[in-house]
């Protein structure tokens, strides 16, 4: 049911990563020996852990996402017991991250909030640790050295949900922004051949880029020949985004397409000049109206005013 | 692996199939020079759509056939340059500059002037 | 996919290869569409410069990460003659038309990163990266 290439995509996992994440709590050999000598006492009371944990989150509010949907439940439940187990099995590389990951696929299905999961482990942990101790009554540091061993695992653990659980968040946002940007810059096609591009705002290299990108693949799908660039709502424009337009109209003509940038204020083709953009390679009308009308012309068309004579003649 | 150049009147189309090494493009340039003269063609369209990339070799052989099919009394159009190729070309500083450009091969052969026959495939 | 590849560079045909090695592996670390287009252009100036100047060497391609990111590495590698002036190499004559001809300051422009190391005499290892 789980992607399973979705999970180990979420975050990088090379063979590097996984060994310095296993060097990050500095797991050693004496460390595998502990947890195997506790491996027992963990898998007695397995479904006592995984209570602790889920009934931690069953009166959070941000947390009921996992409760809502009982086949969800279900299955983080059931992974979450299977990653106990494996918890203590010793083996710590990329199965073992790997199955970590599915679980916080689950999480990120779930919505679940990294500061209320990273609660609910918590309680997990607390839930082992009182049983580890308990297998040391006479020896408490030594019931301590065997848990913080164990515990070293729950940070590793720790490490990658956090990871996973960020890297989404941020994958999210910048495919926002992507979305933003895409809905900011349209190219309109006003009449065969013609397209429209009204710019509004600020400019950045992303944003030109993904302009150009629009631009670009709006004269294949259109077969457009002219393009009316109009950045008249344009906030500020520097000599980057000038050269970056310079870069657009170069790559429209490589496509057949011609380029007329409209909206360019006197004042700002002077501060270009003195900047030492050179702007002679754009075809530069200074309104909108008068882009169009030249756009037109260059495609054969002559817009005329119809005059007050009838239409038609009467029927007779 | 040499381009197929065919004759449509007197406009030469050399349609590019696939990825060409310097030499395939070198040869090209001999190929069409030769046709240009033999036929007297008055208009060469070359196709690149296949092309994903058009580097600065690429770039300059094409800028040369159109220098030599000019002074043989022909001009070259080229056409179907992908947006990606583009942008690459032009962060390059690769601008074709002094060639002809179209869309594709019904807008080259509009510019150089051909009627373009009702059934499209050629 | 941490394991480089290696294109001998020194007929023209493998410029062809270099680059679509290139564009291979720039898929598989998740580059898009676009990025491969720059990618395979970058790797392309650079495996003909090898040809053209030194008559043969190298391109190796590998994946690297570098903290949170994931790009790919290029480094074009020859023991032919090296370029004198690498300032000079590196200027970009995009607006003058005075650059040394060698497409470096294209290629960095196509890529996110790139670093000359040469030496006459003792050959050229151009490094290139470009980052997701």
């Amino acid at each position: 049911m789980l992607d399973q290439k979705l999970s180990s995509s979420i975050i990088d996992l090379t063979e590097m990563d996984i060994a310095r994440r296993q060097a990050f709590v500095d797991l050693g050999a004496a460390d595998l020996t502990r947890i195997a000598a506790v491996k027992a006492t963990v898998l007695q009371h397995l479904d006592e852990h995984v209570g602790a944990f889920f009934d931690f989150l069953a009166p959070i509010e941000e947390a009921r996402g996992l409760f809502r949907t009982a086949s969800l439940l279900e299955e983080a439940r059931r992974l979450k017991r299977m990653h106990l187990m494996a918890m203590v099995q010793g083996g710590y590389g990329r199965g073992y991250m790997d199955e970590r990951l599915q679980l916080c696929e689950i999480y990120r299905r779930a919505f679940l909030d990294v500061r209320v999961f990273l609660g609910g482990y918590h309680c997990l942990v607390t839930s082992i640790g009182r049983r580890v101790m308990e297998q040391f009554p006479k020896d408490a540091k030594a019931g301590f050295e065997h848990l913080a061993s164990l515990k070293k695992i729950t940070y590793v653990d720790i490490a990658l949900v956090v990871d996973a659980m960020v890297s989404d968040r941020e994958t999210t946002i910048a495919r926002q922004q992507d979305a933003i940007r895409e809905l900011s810059t349209p190219t309109l096609q006003i009449r065969d051949r013609l397209l429209i591009m009204p710019i509004v705002g600020l400019m950045d290299s992303h944003r030109a880029k993904q302009l150009t990108d629009g631009l670009l693949n709006a004269i294949r799908a259109n077969r457009a020949k002219v393009v009316v660039m109009d950045v008249t709502g344009m906030a500020t424009i520097d000599s980057r985004v000038a050269n970056h337009f310079i870069q657009t109209v170069a790559a429209a003509r490589l496509m057949g397409a011609k380029v007329i940038v409209t909206g360019l204020s006197a004042d700002v083709a002077q501060s270009m000049v003195v900047l030492g953009v050179d702007l002679s390679s754009l075809n530069t009308v200074g309104d909108l109206q008068g882009g169009l009308e030249e756009a037109e012309r260059s495609l054969g068309y002559r817009v005329v005013r119809i005059q007050d004579a009838p239409l038609h003649a009467a029927a007779a | 692996m040499s381009v197929p150049i065919l004759k449509q009147g007197d406009v030469l189309i050399a349609s590019i199939q696939a990825a060409l090494s310097d030499n395939d493009l070198v040869k090209l340039r001999d190929d069409l020079a030769a046709k240009v003269g033999r036929f007297r063609s008055r208009g060469v369209v070359i196709d690149v759509t296949a092309l994903d990339v058009l580097d600065s070799f690429a770039s300059r052989t094409l800028r040369g056939i159109a220098q030599t099919t000019r002074l043989r009394g022909a001009q070259t159009v080229i056409v179907g340059v992908q947006p990606e190729v583009a942008m690459a070309m032009v962060q390059l500083g690769l601008t074709l500059e002094g060639v002809d450009t179209a869309l594709d091969l019904e807008e080259g052969l509009e510019l150089l002037g051909v009627a373009i026959p009702q059934d499209r495939t050629l | 996919m941490t394991d480089p590849l290696r294109v001998a560079v020194d007929r023209d045909i493998d410029v062809v290869t270099a680059r679509q090695a290139g564009r291979e592996l720039a898929a598989k670390i998740g580059f898009s569409g676009c990025d491969l287009t720059l990618i395979a252009t970058a790797i392309s100036e650079v495996a003909r410069n090898i040809i053209v100047y030194a008559e043969r060497g190298e391109i190796v391609l590998s994946a690297v990460a570098d903290g949170g990111r994931r790009g790919l590495q290029v480094v074009a590698h020859d023991e032919g003659p090296g370029i004198a002036d690498a300032e000079l190499a590196m200027r970009d004559g995009y607006s003058t038309g005075k650059s040394l001809g060698l497409g470096l300051p294209g290629a960095r422009r196509l890529m996110d990163e790139l670093e000359l190391d040469s030496e006459v005499g003792r050959g050229t290892t151009v490094t290139m990266k470009k980052w997701l």
